[in-house]
């Protein structure tokens, strides 16, 4: 048993390791506490407004070469194209010289963004001096986040011919429509695969013609840098098809200028809506039958500046 | 004795006083004008969010890049990809005020503040001189200012001589209110 005597500085150790110990749990804490307090006053959290906006870019043009993209026109843009494909670069390429000797065919036409998802446009066609009206519908847009993972167009075009031939209007007509679905992967590859249908009134057919035409039309475009980028495409008719015609296919080199994109192509068909590139295709690119051409396309602000 | 002393730590290290309370905006005003040869446009934001605290002298803005409006959405489009917003969305400031501010005064006083301005991934020491003005509803802040875009690894866009002026003028301007501790 111990003496009070010996008892007392046990008593008193205890009471000072405990306080030792109690301020620096103390200290800790207000260090702690400090800092927290100091973290509150550091930097505000940085939020996106829009952290699953759309993506942007995925084609730089509203056509790859003929085919129509998911690119949209925005509200109050107008974009102004003038398509221009010269003959076969290949045939008599000297006598030719290499095909611009030949008369092209151009397209000039307008489009016009009436809602960011929605335009109108009206071109026309050297050949046949077809006028054709049409108009692109975004459906769906590819997001950041891919919470929608394709974009998704419908474009309608309906071409007439206005060349003088004594026929009513009504089988001067011929129509177009298709879905586009578009992806882009990563900041460079964007592809798409547009089932398309195409109708040629009787009147229009050539010999071995048939009125209705069926096709996947594909398209990729890959950006090489924020100036350059290639694309291609390409039109498998699937089913009848006319007599003596080929799948079309394209090569291009876009230019991006700001408020021009230039598209420099290689091409076999020398129409320029999806519609006559199906139906009157007779070259085959693989086997050297191509023509140059080229798309110029300016982008027009008509709201507020 | 202990736990009251634990109580009063706490409450001196987290209770806000008058002065430690900041000031906040998510909705103020930010504004770019670039030139290029003929012509001048002028880029806008409402979205440009911003804390000051006068206590510790902090000064912290940030506007997301995405929500800059040209007028014209292809040019938009061209900024975004310019700036590479997907990877860089932001651009922002974080310093402090160096001068002096009066809260007692109610016309707006010249204001100073030092840091950094990050902008594409790269950020710079700036100082920027601007005006605070103590109103009833809060602080009114604003500032303008030159970035040089190549400072900030950014090739300004165009083709040959037709080329956006490195030097592009920046404007903010905001109504930061006075907001809780905990709401931040």
């Amino acid at each position: 048993m111990l003496s009070e005597k010996e008892r007392e500085p046990v008593s008193i150790n205890f009471f000072k390791t405990n306080v030792a110990f109690h301020m620096k749990t103390v200290i800790s804490l207000f260090v702690i506490l400090f800092a927290i307090n100091t973290v509150v006053h550091a930097q505000m959290e940085r939020k996106r407004a829009d952290p699953d906006g759309p993506v942007e870019g995925t084609f730089w043009a509203p056509n790859i070469v003929g085919m129509g993209t998911t690119e949209q026109l925005s509200a109050n843009n107008m974009n102004v194209t003038i398509m221009h494909s010269f003959g076969i670069a290949t045939n008599q390429p000297v006598k030719n010289f290499f095909g611009m000797d030949i008369p092209p065919n151009v397209r000039l036409g307008l489009d016009y963004g009436i809602t960011d998802s929605w335009s109108l446009g009206i071109g026309r066609t050297t050949f046949d001096k077809v006028v054709d009206i049409r108009t692109k519908l975004a459906l769906l847009r590819q997001t950041k986040t891919s919470s929608v993972p394709v974009s998704l167009s419908m474009k309608a075009d309906v071409g007439l011919t206005t060349q003088e031939n004594g026929r009513p209007v009504g089988d001067d007509l011929n129509y177009f429509v298709s879905v586009i679905a578009a992806r882009k992967f990563g900041n460079q590859l964007s592809v798409q695969a547009a089932p398309m249908y195409a109708h040629f009134t009787t009147a229009l057919l050539p010999q071995g013609g048939v009125n209705n035409l069926f096709a996947i039309g594909l398209g990729a475009e890959y950006h090489l840098t924020d100036r350059y980028a290639v694309s291609a495409e390409y039109y498998p008719v699937i089913g009848e098809r006319n007599e003596g015609t080929n799948n079309a296919f394209a090569l291009a080199l876009n230019i991006e200028t700001g408020g021009h994109v230039f598209q420099l192509f290689l091409a076999s068909a020398n129409w320029h809506t999806e519609q006559y590139i199906l139906a009157r295709n007779n070259d085959e690119f693989w086997a050297g039958d191509f023509r140059f051409g080229f798309n110029v396309n300016r982008l027009f602000f008509l709201g507020r500046n | 004795m202990m736990k009251r002393l634990l109580f009063l730590i706490v409450a001196v290290c987290l209770a806000p006083d008058a002065d430690a309370q900041p000031f906040m905006t998510e909705s103020g005003h930010a504004e770019f004008t670039s030139s290029v040869p003929l012509h001048t446009f002028t880029g806008t934001s409402e979205q440009l969010a911003g804390m000051i605290n006068l206590a510790d002298s902090t000064v912290d803005f940030y506007v997301d890049l995405t929500t800059f409006d040209t007028g014209i959405s292809k040019r938009d489009k061209d900024m975004r990809r310019t700036l590479n917003t997907d990877e860089y969305p932001f651009a922002e400031f974080y310093g402090k005020l160096v001068s002096p501010f009066d809260t007692s005064v109610s016309k707006a006083q010249p204001a100073i503040v030092e840091g950094e301005f990050t902008i594409h991934g790269i950020t710079q020491k700036v100082k920027i001189e601007g005006t605070l003005q103590k109103t009833t509803e809060g602080l009114q802040a604003e500032a303008s200012w030159i970035v040089n875009l190549t400072d900030y690894d950014i090739e300004p866009p165009g083709i040959l001589f037709y080329r956006v002026d490195e030097e592009q003028k920046v404007k903010i301007k905001a109504l930061l209110t006075p907001v809780e501790e905990s709401s931040l």
